[in-house]
């Protein structure tokens, strides 16, 4: 029998299956919480940080991330105040700033409250999530895709340095990176800090519904996993 | 490839193995030929693309092939504080050489590591295995000039 557990985010009484993630509790029970390196399909392994929430333990309060929290009965979660909002826009604000031309990022970004950035721009193409990674090797278990390096060198690389005959061509490793989003007309150009105001309004809706999905267009741009359900 | 074959024998099949094997593989050529780590691979049922994150994560290993004398200069904390920049400076300048690559006549190989432990003799300098302390740019000139120039004289002895 399937087991549950009720848990509480963002003051609403909510069930989820035992052994889900916070995450996926939230998701299931319409309360949005930003997430980018997130798959449905794939182990988490927490590396955007953007799903960021507050975790209450004896009136003390400890953030982590979301996606890699079991839920657990009778845990208290915030999804939404003020310094969790606050530091997913900076996290955000830093991930727009790693790869500044990735239509998904601009949109999630937007979707967090991001209207400018302040970092300067990095133009890496890259926000290092693993989607790529974790859908070659767990996925298509073809292990022809890896992180190589240490620090900041640390990179996606094929092994050996180029495309082997092991890989099976399937292609999940371009079609759910976040970089390979066509760019909207209105995107950010590279040494610009400033998202276009395209998004503006829908950053606006999404203020007003404080924690609940608004079915964002934006979420398209980030294979949001509820605009994928539906 | 027989030597190859004698460090993976018995070792088939287990992926834990995998860094002492590849010690063993470097060890052997020098560095790790691609051949060697797909064969790795194979044996142990280890992905080549762990290989290949092993091998590229640990600077104790090396994909290129190194010259006859590996110089490790130290550019750890307390070998920076001491002046490890003026080490890579003078290696720069003499054998006009990044850290990383090999003299053109692949004599030399000058390679930089982050602490080797032994920071209170520091700024230290390995030569092929040897741990030099207290290293002055100096002192770096005259090894290395010393390494090169043995090459001139055998050459000088075969001319
Ligand atoms: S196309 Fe190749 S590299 Fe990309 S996920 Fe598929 S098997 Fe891996
Ligand atoms: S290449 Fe794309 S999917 Fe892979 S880690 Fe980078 S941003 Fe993520
Ligand atoms: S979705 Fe949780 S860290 Fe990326
Ligand atoms: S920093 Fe050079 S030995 Fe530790």
């Amino acid at each position: 029998m399937q087991q549950y557990v009720t848990l509480k985010i963002d003051d609403a009484r909510v069930q989820a299956i035992k052994g889900a993630s916070v995450l996926d509790a939230a998701m299931a029970s319409g309360i949005c919480i930003p997430h980018l390196c997130y798959v449905p399909v794939l182990k988490d392994s927490g590396a955007c940080r953007l799903c960021i929430v507050e975790v209450v333990n004896d009136g003390r309060t400890k953030i982590t991330a979301s996606c890699t929290l079991n839920a657990e009965d009778g845990m208290v979660i915030r999804s939404n105040t003020e310094r969790i909002r606050k530091l997913r826009k900076n996290i955000a604000e830093l991930l727009v700033a790693q790869a500044p031309n990735s239509r998904a990022v601009q949109d999630i970004a937007v979707r967090c409250g991001v209207k400018e950035v302040r970092y300067p721009f990095r133009n890496d193409n890259c926000i290092q999530c693993g989607r790529c990674v974790r859908y070659c090797t767990e996925y298509s278990k073809a292990n022809a895709l890896g992180f190589v390096g240490r620090g900041k060198n640390r990179h996606v690389e094929f092994a050996l340095g180029f495309r082997r005959d092991f890989c099976k061509k399937c292609g999940f490793c371009t079609e759910y990176c976040p970089m390979s989003v066509t760019p909207c007309g209105g995107s950010m150009k590279s040494g610009e800090g400033r998202l276009c105001g395209n998004c503006e309004s829908q950053t606006a809706t999404a203020d007003k519904f404080t924690g609940v999905c608004v079915r964002c267009e934006l979420g398209r741009g980030f294979g949001c996993v509820r605009q994928t359900y539906v | 490839m027989t030597a190859l074959n004698s460090i993976l024998k018995g070792r088939q099949s287990q992926p834990h193995l995998l860094i002492e094997v590849l010690h063993d593989v470097q060890d052997l050529y020098g560095y790790l030929p691609e051949e060697a780590m797909s064969a790795v691979a194979q044996e142990l049922g280890v992905p080549l693309m762990e290989v290949y994150r092993v091998a590229c994560f640990y600077k104790a290993f090396s994909l290129k092939p190194r010259g006859k004398h590996v110089f490790t200069v130290c550019t750890g904390t307390a070998c920076h504080v001491r002046g490890a920049k003026l080490l890579i400076d003078q290696v720069k300048g003499q054998l006009n050489i990044e850290p990383g690559e090999t003299t053109e006549d692949g004599l030399v190989t000058i390679e930089n590591v982050n602490c080797v432990g032994a920071c209170a003799l520091g700024p230290v300098v390995i030569q092929n295995g040897a741990y030099c302390h207290h290293m002055t740019p100096g002192k770096l000139r005259k090894a290395i000039d010393k390494s090169r120039g043995k090459k001139k004289k055998e050459e000088r002895a075969h001319a």
